[in-house]
């Protein structure tokens, strides 16, 4: 069985952002940037799949700038066999694109499973697996905290508000990762040293036939406002009061 | 929050545009590696540190050690953190591959060594010193000591320790009194009680190799008769499999200042005569064996003194930017004045100055020195591998001591800079401090250092490698004195230089007749030197970001990184390096009240 895993390259979130001039732009050059968690965490499930001999092939796969070969390393260092890069410009990237790329490298590659994180950690559109199973016109199941494969069907225990729910899909299948999924492993340093000879290929979107038409236009983003010193209240009833009629909250 | 901040960026700095570490990858050696596995390194060293072990340092300060029916227990949390450290490869990654090390370069290795030992103080131990004795046993053990034991070590199956301190026996390690005769099938009996062994037991891995430094009953007293053993704590047979116990005993734990977490024993060898151990190198040769593991020892305790100095500035550097308390020192009068954060004042900007410095600089001489260590041992040229080599021993009293001391001071001043909260337990600062006393104090104690520096390093092939060493550091200033920016500061470096040039000439002169006035100095000399070398490299590294600051985009965070690292150098030179000129008065002075006070 082959599976499928992506993997995003996000800035620090611990680092301090800045936006460019005209505010369109966030400036990500000076960040430190590492693997978004939830797809460490698709990495690991994909991982122990294999592990326990359900797997034999695992491809880590990014769009984005040449500098994340990086990511893709950490990704085939933690176990991944290969990776393919598909190099973009990251700012003229929307969710749809991104899923209308990962369904031809899909068409080439033929993987029985997708594994991806639940959402990118910068933006949280969540919307990548989504779109790209209506694209495949393939089952479905996010947010998952537990995932066991027999007979060719995936069984995904879900977090969804209020509980958790179980769905059982025929494979080829996508599944997306919740926190809970696992605890993903360190890179080992032995495993580092390997990755440097585990295939690594770059193509371009252009390589895959796909037009680079944006359906999402940035327009400005805005800082959130410095937060204003807080006042003391005298008791609960003032409290209450400016929660009400000041605040409008209540 | 944690309580660890690290500066990976003047690590890099240090590692990628000082040092230049990249130009190691022509080398043969390190032909499998590359700078984007070194980044990823970095990476990993700082998520390990971040997520594994900064988490454990207080709780673990805090639970500490116990001694349970002859067992040490150390912190439980440090089991699982081990099993992970373990598994990522950490031990021993510069042992060789063949012995299941990744062949890393050691300034790669101490750079993450940094992040580790200011994350968790007291865990580094165990790792550490098991490293440190395997490589003993690599380079001096017999093939069949090397099959069993080597690889088990440096993956942290067992850990291993080195015993020299005795009762009797501290400083003078020649004074041992423990013992080993030889049995018929060539391995040794060995019988005496070694006192301080860090890491000594605890119930982490299975079995623990001591390295234990002792005399073979009829060889000659003092430091040329002592011979090195391999004991470990469980037998372990010819096939590699665990046998007997072999009566290592823990009769008691200090309980200490700092390093609480890391175990420190007491350990009875042959309590009941039947301790047995492999003599590891040749008989009487113990002290050459125990020598090469010391010099690297003494970088990497260096290292934990630049660590921890390090981690004390950058968790005072935060705490000054959001303690608010006092006006701006022009609003003085005005009640009504804005509070100001503290970093504003500039008393506290003299203290962040003065950590900053002393932080970076140590940084650059640990990691220098241990990429003085990679070359010597990688490069083709003979000639040239013996120079470095030269210059490493050198510098290493002073790797050791100076950034022992120095990171010391800068976790003294990080206490003063929170004001009382630094001395309060909530806050990390007062730990730091205990946890770094420790380095100025054991393999061997900062004045022996001195000692080695004067006695031993000064006088290596005539004075030559100290004359050119100095002579490095003179073409540097020559080439430099007319830096648009930092020239004013190469010439005080020039001043400082010369000083210390002028009183070594003076030990040179006097020492035969007088040897108890150059020693009286020792330390005056190293802390001289310290000066020059740490100087040396900051305004190295200020000229070298000087040349990328116009290229820097203005206002980003590598623009305020590289200015700050010009006025950093300056700062240096301004501020410590005219201290060469008050310690050299006292040397020069000859005075001798110290040498005759009654005490
Ligand atoms: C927490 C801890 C961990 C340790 N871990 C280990 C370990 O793992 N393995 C191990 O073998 N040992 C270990 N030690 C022991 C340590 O190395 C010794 O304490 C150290 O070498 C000093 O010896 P001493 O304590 O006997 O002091 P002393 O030798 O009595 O020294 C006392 C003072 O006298 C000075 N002095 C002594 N002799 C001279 C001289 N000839 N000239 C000038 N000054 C001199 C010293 O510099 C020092 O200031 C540890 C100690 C501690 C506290």
């Amino acid at each position: 069985m082959k599976i499928l895993t992506t993997v995003r390259r996000v800035p620090d979130l611990d680092a301090r952002f800045s936006l460019n001039g005209d505010k369109t732009e966030i400036d990500t050059e000076a960040l430190d940037h590492k693997v978004n968690y939830f797809d460490e965490v698709a990495v690991e499930e994909a991982i122990r799949l294999k592990e326990k001999g359900v797997a034999d092939e695992i491809v880590s796969v990014c769009i984005g700038s040449g500098n994340a070969t990086k990511e893709l390393r950490t990704a085939l260092a933690m176990g991944a066999d290969r990776a393919i890069l598909v190099e973009a410009d990251e700012k003229t990237l929307d969710p749809y694109l991104v899923a209308a790329i990962l369904a031809k490298l899909v068409e080439k590659e033929q993987p029985d499973l997708i594994i991806m994180g639940k959402l990118g950690v910068d933006f949280e559109n969540t919307q990548v697996p989504q779109l790209l199973a209506g694209m495949l016109g393939w089952p479905q199941a996010t947010f998952a905290y537990s995932t066991e494969i027999c007979d060719s069907k995936v069984t995904v225990g879900r977090e969804v508000d209020g509980g958790t729910s179980t769905f059982r899909l025929p494979l080829p299948a996508i599944v997306t990762a919740d926190l809970r999924l696992n605890e993903p492993r360190f890179p080992s340093l032995p495993g580092i040293m390997k990755a440097k000879r585990k295939p690594l290929d770059t193509m371009t979107i252009e390589d895959l036939g796909v037009a680079l038409e944006p359906r999402v236009k940035t327009v400005r983003f805005e800082m959130p406002p410095e937060r204003e010193a807080g006042v003391i209240v005298a008791d609960v009833a003032e409290l209450i009061q400016k929660l009400r009629d000041e605040v409008k909250a209540i | 929050m944690s309580h660890y901040h690290l500066d990976r960026r003047d690590v890099e700095f240090v590692l990628f545009e000082q040092l230049q570490l990249e130009k190691l990858l022509n080398l043969p050696k390190y032909s499998e590696y590359s700078k984007e596995i070194f980044d990823m390194v970095l990476g990993e060293a700082q998520k390990i540190a971040m997520d594994v072990l900064a988490p454990m340092n207080e709780p673990a300060d805090k639970e500490g050690c116990r001694l349970e029916d002859g067992q040490v227990k150390i912190p439980k949390i440090f089991h699982d953190a081990y099993e992970k450290y373990k598994a990522g490869g950490w031990v021993a990654p510069h042992a060789k591959v063949e012995w299941g090390g990744q062949g890393m370069p050691v300034s790669l290795y101490l750079a993450a060594t940094e992040f580790f030992v200011g994350a968790c103080t007291s865990f580094l131990f165990y790792p550490g010193l098991t490293a440190s004795a395997a490589h003993v046993v690599e380079l001096f053990g017999s093939d069949l000591v090397k099959k069993n034991y080597v690889e088990k070590m440096y993956s942290g199956d067992w850990t291993g320790t080195m015993c020299l301190t005795e009762a009797g026996a501290g400083s003078a390690v020649g004074d041992l009194l423990t013992s080993a005769t030889p049995n018929d099938d060539g391995t040794y009996n060995v019988v005496g009680t070694k006192i301080f062994i860090s890491a000594g037991d605890h119930d982490m891995a299975e079995n623990i190799g001591h390295l234990v430094l002792a005399r073979v009953k009829g060889d000659p007293a003092g430091i040329k008769g002592i011979s090195l053993f391999l004991v470990p704590k469980i037998w372990v047979k010819d096939d590699g499999s665990l046998g007997e116990a072999n009566d290592v005993t823990i009769p008691s734990i200090e309980h200490k200042m700092g390093i609480n977490a890391c175990s420190t024993c007491v350990i009875n060898f042959g309590d009941e005569g039947k301790c047995r151990g492999y003599l590891i190198g040749k008989r009487m040769k113990g002290i050459v064996a125990m020598f090469h593991m010391m010099n690297e020892a003494r970088i990497v305790t260096g290292a934990q003194g630049m660590a921890l100095g390090n981690a004390a500035y950058q968790s005072a550097l935060l705490y000054a930017k959001e303690r608010v308390q006092g006006t701006d020192i022009s609003n003085m009068k005005d009640a009504d004045a804005p509070r100001v954060t503290i970093d504003k004042h500039p008393d506290v900007k003299r203290m962040l100055a003065t950590m900053k410095a002393y932080s970076e600089g140590l940084r650059a001489l640990i990691l220098k020195s241990a990429y003085l260590l990679d070359m010597s041992e990688s490069i083709d040229d003979p000639v040239e591998a013996a120079r470095l080599r030269g210059v490493l021993e050198l510098l290493t009293p002073i790797c050791k001591a100076y950034c022992t001391d120095k990171g010391f001071k800068v976790t003294e001043l990080a206490i003063q800079t929170y004001g009382g909260y630094g001395y309060i337990r909530e806050y990390p600062v007062e730990q730091y401090m205990r946890d770094v006393k420790i380095a100025s104090l054991y393999e061997g104690t900062n004045g022996i250092q001195a000692m080695d520096l004067l006695g031993r390093k000064l006088p290596m092939k005539n004075g030559m490698v100290f004359m050119n060493f100095l002579g490095v550091i003179g073409d540097f200033i020559d080439a430099n004195k007319a830096h648009p920016v930092l020239g004013g500061a190469v010439l005080l470096l020039e001043k400082a230089k010369n000083k210390l040039g002028e009183v070594s000439y003076g030990f040179a002169m006097s020492g035969q007749s007088d040897p108890d006035y150059p020693m009286l100095h020792a330390v005056n000399f190293l802390e001289m030197m310290g000066n020059v070398v740490v100087g040396h490299l900051l305004i190295e590294g200020g000229i070298i970001a000087a040349g990328k600051l116009p290229d820097a985009k203005e206002g980003s965070s590598d623009a305020v990184y590289y200015s700050n690292k010009v006025k950093t150098a300056q700062f240096f030179a301004t501020n410590i390096l005219p201290g060469n000129d008050a310690l050299a008065a006292a040397i020069v002075s000859k005075d001798r009240s110290a040498l005759e006070i009654e005490f």
